[in-house]
């Protein structure tokens, strides 16, 4: 499965007014979307395989072997939430008590991390060159069990690195799915990162754009099944390039810069 | 005497035709500004005006070239002359000084002219030509001299006005702030009664308020979508503030956890 991606960046003041263009544009109403996203990051290499195993055994094992020991990737597992998880009385030093005193998180927050629901979105790095005015890059993704991933993360070799809130409104128009938003940032005081997902959510209200003056991201995206159709392909870059041309007034919509998106993990 | 040769002849002629051509435009100017009314629309008179100063230029070349033949010449009677007939001709064309109204005008030309230095020598120039023409053009042509010398403001004024004139309006243009269709003490004064004074029949929009209108819309339209989205949108809003952070860092955070700022 392919992406063909455009990013535009949106400044706050402006929002407002693209969200109007959209739902002009798309003729549907904002589809608004919260969504917890933990990153993980590859620790060790998925597998250990000889790779002096002999030339004789063909194309298949070398394939094999690029796969096992490839690069190590950075990848995602991404929560819908609802503005209801997101409850006040949370971070109150109340709740917190009544967390640490195990006497569960329910008393105080809706948010039931045991039954979030979870999905793992593997990123591949765009693609160099060829389409350089277009991001296209390898994508994948998987349902996970409810609840607590980290144990199966750790299980296959991934680690938790941070998380972040994502609040956008998407639309659809046409083939294309347009993504209007924003990263948001859990307060954290100084030399307390957690280092597990959070059970519990903090009001809404704690949380703060990672870019201060509240900015947004315009991400224009097409996916494609099969990669290798090359005509599928082209005839997805000019769907975007014709979207490209209706916001042109707008926004700028642009391809990223590649290593931005780089999802390797060195 | 000597006959003159052909292309003495040739630019005597070339005078006639464009002294035909000047009595011509400036009859039907006068002819218009006779006949019609109302009076011409402006284009009109502009392009009329236009003709006859093209006309009168081109004479003023014409005759600035030719100098020296045109002064040498006179005009002698042939033997076979129809004196009894056309003597109100010869007699014009025998005369030695000016009619005594065109004296006049040559003389308003001349002084005009003494006043713009520089225009003097070739004024003088064609003004002293005059005594080789039939009167009555050399007037017509008298009277366009003398109209456009009477500006007022020598050439040397003209330079040192507007070399003073942007400076000055510039400075003056700095010490205000501009944007709106009033001035601050307009405003005190009340708006109204500036309209009724100036006769404005247009009501301007007063861009100073319509703006602060504005202004609160944002902040009510912002103000019901920041509920949900809490204080950090409130405090951007209003505010024409551009992303601090560029995308590409934003991407990299979403992408691999890298905080913009500590890379």
């Amino acid at each position: 499965m392919h992406e063909l991606l455009l990013f535009a960046s949106v400044s706050s003041h402006q929002h407002h007014e693209l969200l109007q263009q959209l739902t002009g544009l798309t003729a549907m109403q904002p589809r608004h979307s919260l969504e917890r996203r933990l990153i993980f990051k590859a620790t060790r290499k998925p597998g250990l395989a000889n790779t002096r195993g002999g030339a004789s055994q063909g194309a298949d094992i070398v394939r094999l072997n690029k796969m096992l020991n490839g690069q190590m990737f950075y990848t995602q597992v991404v929560g819908p939430v609802s503005e209801a998880d997101f409850d006040g009385k949370s971070s109150s030093s109340e709740s917190q008590d009544a967390s640490m005193s195990g006497t569960d998180e329910v008393a105080g927050s809706s948010y039931d991390y045991d039954s979030q629901p979870w999905k793992l979105e593997f990123r591949d790095i765009p693609e160099a060159g060829i389409r350089s005015t277009i991001t296209a890059r390898l994508a994948a993704s998987a349902a996970l069990p409810k609840g607590d991933v980290v144990p199966s993360m750790n299980a296959w070799g991934y680690s938790f690195v941070t998380e972040y809130v994502v609040e956008g409104d998407v639309f659809i128009h046409n083939d294309i799915v347009i993504f209007l938003h924003r990263v948001l940032q859990y307060s954290v005081h100084p030399g307390q990162e957690p280092h597990e997902p959070r059970r519990q959510l903090p009001s809404f209200r704690e949380l703060s754009p990672l870019e201060r003056t509240g900015s947004y991201i315009l991400q224009a995206a097409i996916t494609v099944q099969d990669g290798g159709n090359q005509e599928l392909m082209r005839t997805a870059s000019q769907h975007l390039f014709g979207l490209r041309e209706q916001l042109k007034s707008a926004v700028r919509l642009e391809h990223a810069d590649r290593l931005s998106l780089d999802t390797r993990a060195k | 005497m000597t006959t003159p040769s052909p292309d003495q002849i040739k630019t005597l002629e070339q005078s006639r035709q464009r002294l035909i051509q000047l009595t011509h435009s400036l009859g039907s100017l006068i002819t218009s500004l006779n006949q019609s009314d109302p009076l011409p629309s402006w284009p009109s008179l502009q392009t009329q005006a236009s003709i006859i100063s093209n006309n009168l230029q081109s004479i003023s070349t014409h005759l600035s070239e030719n100098h020296e033949l045109l002064r040498s010449i006179s005009a002698l009677p042939a033997p076979e002359f129809p004196t009894k007939t056309h003597g109100n001709t010869l007699e014009q064309l025998l005369r030695t000084k000016l009619d005594p109204r065109v004296e006049d005008w040559v003389s308003r030309g001349r002084k005009a002219d003494n006043a713009a230095a520089q225009n003097a020598a070739s004024s003088s120039g064609s003004a002293g030509m005059f005594s080789t023409l039939p009167s009555a053009t050399a007037g017509g042509l008298g009277a366009g001299v003398t109209g456009a010398g009477a500006g007022g403001l020598s050439e040397g004024d003209l330079a040192a006005l507007w070399e003073w004139a942007p400076v000055e309006a510039n400075a003056e243009a700095r010490k205000r702030s501009w944007g709106g269709n009033f001035t601050l003490e307009e405003r005190e004064r009340g708006i109204e009664s500036v309209v009724a004074e100036l006769g404005l029949r247009r009501v301007l929009e007063d861009d100073e308020e319509s703006e602060e209108e504005e202004e609160e819309d944002m902040d009510l339209d912002f103000g019901g979508k920041a509920e949900g989205a809490g204080d950090n949108a409130g405090a951007a809003a209003g505010e024409q503030v551009s992303p601090v952070v560029p995308m590409n860092d934003i991407l990299r955070y979403m992408t691999t956890g890298i905080l913009p700022a500590v890379r």
